[in-house]
Order: C-alpha cells, then sequence, then structure tokens
C-alpha cells in the first residue's frame, strides 16, 4: 500500500512539474537567450529562399556576438517546412510552445504565411515577414501581430511600372504563376499600365513548376508585344528565360520582371543581361551601410547577397531596435507599441512602420542585369530609386493614390 | 502553317523527354511489379551529373555518354542493397522504401550543389534555332525530338529482338517460371533496374540544356511520368511512346488553345483511359 501512495504522489507531483515547470523555469532564467524561431522552407524546389533567410540570420547572430540584445544572447531554431503550410503551421506552432519564442520570421511562401499569420493573434507572437509578397497580408488578412519589413508584391508592381510609364513601350504582355502572388502583381501591373495609357496586349497563367514555356512563348511572339512581364516563381523565371534566348524570343520582346533576383542571373547567365524589373533589395546599393554589409556577408558566406539576405539581415536588425527600445523581449504587446510608427535605417535608406497596416514605407528599385568584370555573375544596375511614399500602396489596401 | 509546324515540334520534343523518363518507370513495373518513387530522382541526378560533366570537361557530348552508366550503377547498386530485400512484402513497403530513396538522394544533391539552379549550355552544334520554312525553331529541341525516337526504337528493338530481352520478358511474364529454366531472376532484376535509372539519367542529361538542373526537377517530371505510364499501359515500350506523345500534346496545344485548362486535359485523357481501358492502351489485360 504504501508504495502505491508514494508511486501515486510521485506522478501527481511529476505531472505537476511538467505542466508548471516551464512557466517557473521561465522566471528562473531570465537572462536566457531571446529566441527567434524560423519557420523555413530548407529543401525542396523552395529551399532558396529559406536558405536565404537562414544566411543573413548565421551574420546577424555573428554581428550581435558578444553585446547581445539587451544584454541578452539571441538564438535561431531553425524548422523545415518544406513550403507547404500546413507544415508550416504544426512547425511555427511547436516553435511557439515547446520552445517558448515570441519572435517567428523567415517563413518563404506567401500561402504559408497567411496560414501561420491567422494563428499568431492566439498565439500572442510577433511574425515579422521579410520575404512574403502578397498584399493581402497587410491587407485584407491584416492582423496587429503581423509586421511586413520587406517590399510587397504590389510595390515591385508599382516601382516597375513608375519606371515604364516614363520609357517607350507601348504593348506588354504579362505572364505571372498560377497562384496569389502571380494573379494579384499581373492585375496589379495591368490596372497601372493601363493608366499610362499602355496597351496589355495578353495575359497567362503558367502553373507554378512549369517545365517547358514553348506555348507560352508562341503566344507573347505572336501577340507582338515589346515587352513582357513576368512574375514567376524563382525556378520557373529561370526556365522561361532560359528558353525564351533558345528561341530568339528576347531579341525582340523585353522581359520585365517584378523581382529580379540574383539566383536567375545565376542559372541563367549571359541569356540574361540587359533583362530589367524591380528588385526587393539590389545589393548595389551604393549607401556606406550597405557597402559595410555586403563586404561581411561576402566575407563570412562568400557570395554576394540576394534580395532576402539583404531584406531579412534588415529585419532582424530593426526587430533588435524596436527590443532595445521597448526594453522587454517577454512582452509582445509592449513590442508591437514600440515598432508601430518607428524609423529605422536600413541598407538601402530610410524605413517606416506604418501603424495603420504594419507595412514597412521604404524605397522601391527598377533595376536592370547587366555585365561587370568585378563580379562572377550579372548583377542588378539600379535604373531608377522610388521614395517609399510613391510605392507604398494606400494603408491596407493593394492600390495606390 | 508556320504556327502548326510550331506546335507540333513543341510536343514532339517535350514528348522526346517525357519518354526518356517514362519508358524506365514503365519497365521496372512491368518487370519488378514495383512502383519506383525514387526514379525522378534518378533523372534529377543525371541532369546535375550533366552539369558537372560539362563544368569538369568542357564539352556537352561526353557527358551523354559518360552520366547514364554512372546514374545506372548508382541504381544497380540501390536495387541490390535494399529493394531486393523486400520484393515479398507488400507493395506499400516498396513504396514507402523508394519514396524514402528519394527524399535522401534529393537532399544529398542539394547539400552537394546548394540551392542555386544549374545553367547547362547546349553545344555549340545545338545552340540557337534554325530556320524551317519562316520558322525559327531552337536546334536543341530538334535533337531532343531525335533523340526521343533513337532511343526509343533502341529499347524496343533490344526487348523484342535480342535473347537479353528474351531473358527480360520472361521474367516479366512468370518470374518464378523463369528461375525454374535457369534465368537468374535477382540478376536481371538488378540489371533492369539500373537500365531504367540509366535511361532516366540520359532524360536529365538531355532536359539540363532546356530547363537547367534544379532541385524538385525529379518530383515534377515523376508525376507527369506517371500519366504517361498509365495511359500507355505498364511496362509497354510502345505504350510509353504513345502515352508520351498524348501528355507532350495535351500539355503544349492545352497551354497555347486552353490555356485556364491545360493542366486538366491530361488528367482527363488518363480518367478516359482508367474508366475504358484500365489496362492502358498498349498495356495487357490481366
Amino acid at each position: 500500500m504504501r508504495r502505491r501512495e508514494f508511486l501515486t504522489t510521485a506522478t501527481v507531483i511529476g505531472s505537476a512539474l511538467a505542466v508548471g515547470g516551464p512557466a517557473v523555469l521561465r522566471r528562473a532564467y531570465a537572462q536566457n537567450p531571446i529566441k527567434i524561431g524560423m519557420p523555413a522552407a530548407l529543401s525542396g524546389g523552395n529551399a532558396q529562399y529559406g536558405i536565404q533567410a537562414k544566411r543573413a540570420s548565421e551574420l546577424f547572430a555573428k554581428d550581435i556576438k558578444g553585446k547581445g540584445i539587451l544584454g541578452r544572447p539571441v538564438e535561431f531554431i531553425y524548422e523545415d517546412t518544406a513550403a507547404d503550410p500546413a507544415t508550416a503551421v504544426r512547425k511555427a506552432q511547436k516553435l511557439v510552445e515547446k520552445d517558448g519564442v515570441k519572435f517567428l520570421t523567415g517563413v518563404v511562401l506567401s500561402s504559408e504565411a497567411l496560414a501561420i499569420s491567422a494563428k499568431c493573434p492566439e498565439w500572442k507572437v510577433l511574425f515579422m515577414s521579410t520575404i512574403n509578397g502578397a498584399g493581402a497580408l497587410t491587407a485584407k488578412s491584416y492582423n496587429r501581430y503581423f509586421f511586413r519589413v520587406n517590399t510587397s508584391g504590389p510595390m515591385g508592381a508599382r516601382a516597375v511600372s513608375l519606371y515604364l510609364a516614363e520609357g517607350p513601350m507601348k504593348r506588354l504582355f504579362a505572364l505571372g504563376s498560377d497562384y496569389a502572388w502571380g494573379r494579384d502583381s499581373v492585375a496589379s501591373f495591368s490596372a497601372q499600365m493601363e493608366a499610362a495609357k499602355r496597351e496589355i496586349v495578353g495575359k497567362e497563367y503558367p502553373p507554378v513548376g512549369t517545365k517547358d514555356f514553348a506555348s507560352y512563348i508562341a503566344k507573347v511572339r505572336q501577340s507582338k508585344a515589346e515587352g513582357v512581364y513576368l512574375v514567376l516563381v524563382g525556378q520557373d523565371a529561370t526556365i522561361f528565360l532560359k528558353q525564351a534566348h533558345q528561341f530568339g524570343l528576347t531579341k525582340d520582346v523585353k522581359p520585365i520582371m517584378e523581382i529580379l533576383e540574383l539566383e536567375n542571373m545565376k542559372a541563367v547567365g549571359d541569356a540574361m543581361e540587359g533583362t530589367i524589373g524591380s528588385s526587393r533589395y539590389p545589393f548595389t546599393v551604393d549607401t556606406p551601410k550597405n557597402r559595410e554589409f555586403v563586404k561581411r556577408f561576402h566575407d563570412m558566406h562568400g557570395m554576394y547577397p540576394d534580395m532576402f539576405d539583404g531584406e531579412t539581415y534588415e529585419g532582424l536588425e530593426w526587430l533588435a531596435q524596436v527590443i532595445q527600445k521597448a526594453g522587454t523581449a517577454d512582452d509582445v504587446e509592449k513590442i508591437i507599441e514600440a515598432w508601430e510608427d518607428s524609423t529605422y535605417e536600413g541598407l538601402e535608406g530610410p524605413f517606416l512602420m506604418r501603424k495603420c497596416d504594419h507595412q514597412a514605407v521604404q524605397p522601391g528599385f527598377a533595376v536592370q542585369a547587366v555585365k561587370d568584370p568585378k563580379y562572377p555573375h550579372l548583377i542588378p544596375k539600379i535604373l531608377a530609386t522610388f521614395p517609399g511614399d510613391k510605392v507604398t500602396p494606400k494603408c491596407r489596401t493593394e492600390e495606390f493614390s | 502553317m508556320s504556327l502548326i509546324l510550331e506546335q507540333l515540334l513543341n510536343a514532339l520534343a517535350l514528348a522526346g523527354l517525357l519518354f526518356l523518363v517514362s519508358a524506365g518507370l514503365s519497365l521496372v513495373f512491368g518487370i519488378l511489379r514495383v512502383v519506383n518513387f525514387a526514379h525522378g530522382v534518378f533523372y534529377m541526378l543525371g541532369a546535375y551529373l550533366g552539369f558537372t560533366t560539362v563544368a569538369v570537361t568542357g564539352w556537352f557530348w561526353p557527358s551523354l555518354l559518360i552520366v547514364p552508366p554512372v546514374v545506372g550503377l548508382v541504381g544497380a547498386l540501390l536495387e541490390a542493397s535494399t529493394l531486393r530485400f523486400i520484393y515479398r512484402r507488400l507493395p506499400i513497403y516498396q513504396l514507402l522504401l523508394t519514396f524514402g530513396l528519394a527524399l535522401i538522394l534529393e537532399e544529398s544533391i542539394r547539400v552537394l550543389y546548394g540551392p542555386t539552379a544549374k545553367g547547362v549550355e547546349p553545344p555549340p552544334l545545338l545552340q540557337g534555332a534554325i530556320s524551317l520554312g519562316g520558322l525559327l525553331y531552337p536546334r536543341y529541341r530538334l535533337f531532343l525530338v531525335v533523340l526521343g525516337l533513337v532511343v526509343g526504337a533502341a529499347v524496343w528493338l533490344i526487348l523484342t529482338r535480342t535473347r537479353a530481352g528474351l531473358v527480360v520478358r520472361a521474367v516479366a511474364q512468370n518470374a518464378e517460371m523463369a528461375d525454374c529454366l535457369g534465368a537468374d531472376v535477382a540478376r536481371v532484376r538488378t540489371l533492369v533496374f539500373g537500365a531504367a535509372c540509366a535511361l532516366a539519367g540520359l532524360g536529365g542529361v538531355a532536359a539540363a540544356p532546356m530547363t537547367t538542373a534544379y532541385l524538385g526537377m525529379g518530383i515534377g517530371v515523376i508525376v507527369d511520368a506517371f500519366v504517361v505510364v498509365v495511359i500507355g499501359g505498364l511496362g509497354s515500350i510502345p505504350g510509353s511512346m504513345a502515352g508520351s506523345l498524348i501528355v507532350g500534346a495535351a500539355q503544349t496545344w492545352g497551354a497555347f488553345y486552353l490555356p485556364e485548362t491545360a493542366m486538366v486535359i491530361m488528367y482527363a485523357v488518363m480518367g478516359l483511359i482508367l474508366i475504358f481501358r484500365p489496362w492502358g492502351l498498349f498495356g495487357e489485360e490481366e
């Protein structure tokens, strides 16, 4: 009998500790690291973007080593979502409930971001986007736990549109990946180009993962367009550009990309020379802060930073600044208040976090892929820089004034 | 006129590529009775090894000869060290095993090559476009059409006109009986698996200049290849050819004439086949 009683008591105490433990422990280790969770796509076809976020976090961790944030060290916890929204939510939940993170970032696809963002008010954790493009995240699907540091899809379309409105091209074709980002950006682009008295001579939506673009290339050629606007996910864009070059299409029709990435320039090579587009972060921006960053990044990783390397680094640095200002890394509500309407000196210029929709107002760029003997691949040359208020949509909308 | 010709060539070029992948898938199912989920990854492995060969030697042509045997060897070794032991188990075990192999191989390639896609230039002879009665058409795609036809004919001849082909067909028809008659069934299976992987590897090398070598290319192609095999009939080489032509045409013409429903057409054809001729166009009723 005594043995059984002992066992029962032990079990009860044990369970009590297991349940109540984490809270007790958290208080005891106030100087524990600040944990940042990254549920990123690190395997599969979209791994390139997750790996960019990871690379940026590694450099950030190195840069603040020793001083930390509020004197506390920073710890990144990575989880692989394989770019699947259901997995992403499960991994994010694990990070929140098991690891006790208060900050999530590094999410790759907009579909994953929409799924995770919807859960954040319930979890009471802050979700900082540094990659996700879908306009809805700061418009229709806005919630106060979601912050977008990066340039959104509609903002990219806006920058290109402003540039083309000054240029000579009259007839344009739009080609967008068949999901939220592609369709949104094509709609946004078409509306703005038509307002600028340009003709949209065709629109097509190839499915994600298309490996043969021959039929679309034939359509673009038939339409007698002068330029083709491309909103294609990384790999699809590479394949399209490669095949368009083989068909000789790019001699007559200029490719214009919603995002002009190093990933594409490395894979397509010289065939991509002359392509124009917008960039969320072109590493060639000439500011003292960026020059320093590019050098540190190259020293650590042996390559030049791509768009989401830069955007993710900026997000992390800004988040650290906001945590310092709030004086806490645990009270998410306080941190949200501290972030709203705050400013930050980013790599490519000044940033402002709008209180009304948590979209960061920042400069927009039109760039061109050019050869430069100093670099091992094509680089984005900046053609035009637009101030933040010109490229950021009206609050909680995807429209521009 | 030139538009019709262009559409026709587009369909044929894609069919050539699809055939190289689906022929092996079909053979493995016909002879080993295994649905090989890892087949697409051997195609991807071929593309990446092709990139390496071109980068090292500076030539495209050698990669067409070197890479397929290497991929075939990898496949044969994997068959002999894993699959061989579970043929007697339920099919679900084989599916799980090949799925696991696919994941391991794909992630190994990512670790080795990094996430950025690898571009491969076609050989100088096949670069640029050629004029066909007013139509400018990429030379490399014409090469894919020819390659598909030549390899298809070669595989078909080997299977139907040689002694080795006879043994393979015997094992496919009745493995136990073939065993009793003195065929080394285990060895035949390993060789067939290796040959199928080599075909996929050849497909990968050939695809790289058109699509680049990239992560996820294996998963993308395996779905199409399954559809080809279902339409054409399991284990039939002429079936794989017919299936590749149908899927190639459905994808390219669908994307051109009916873009909103392009993806559906291919599956609709497959659905019709499954309803009216479940064993496929060239398969044998069981």
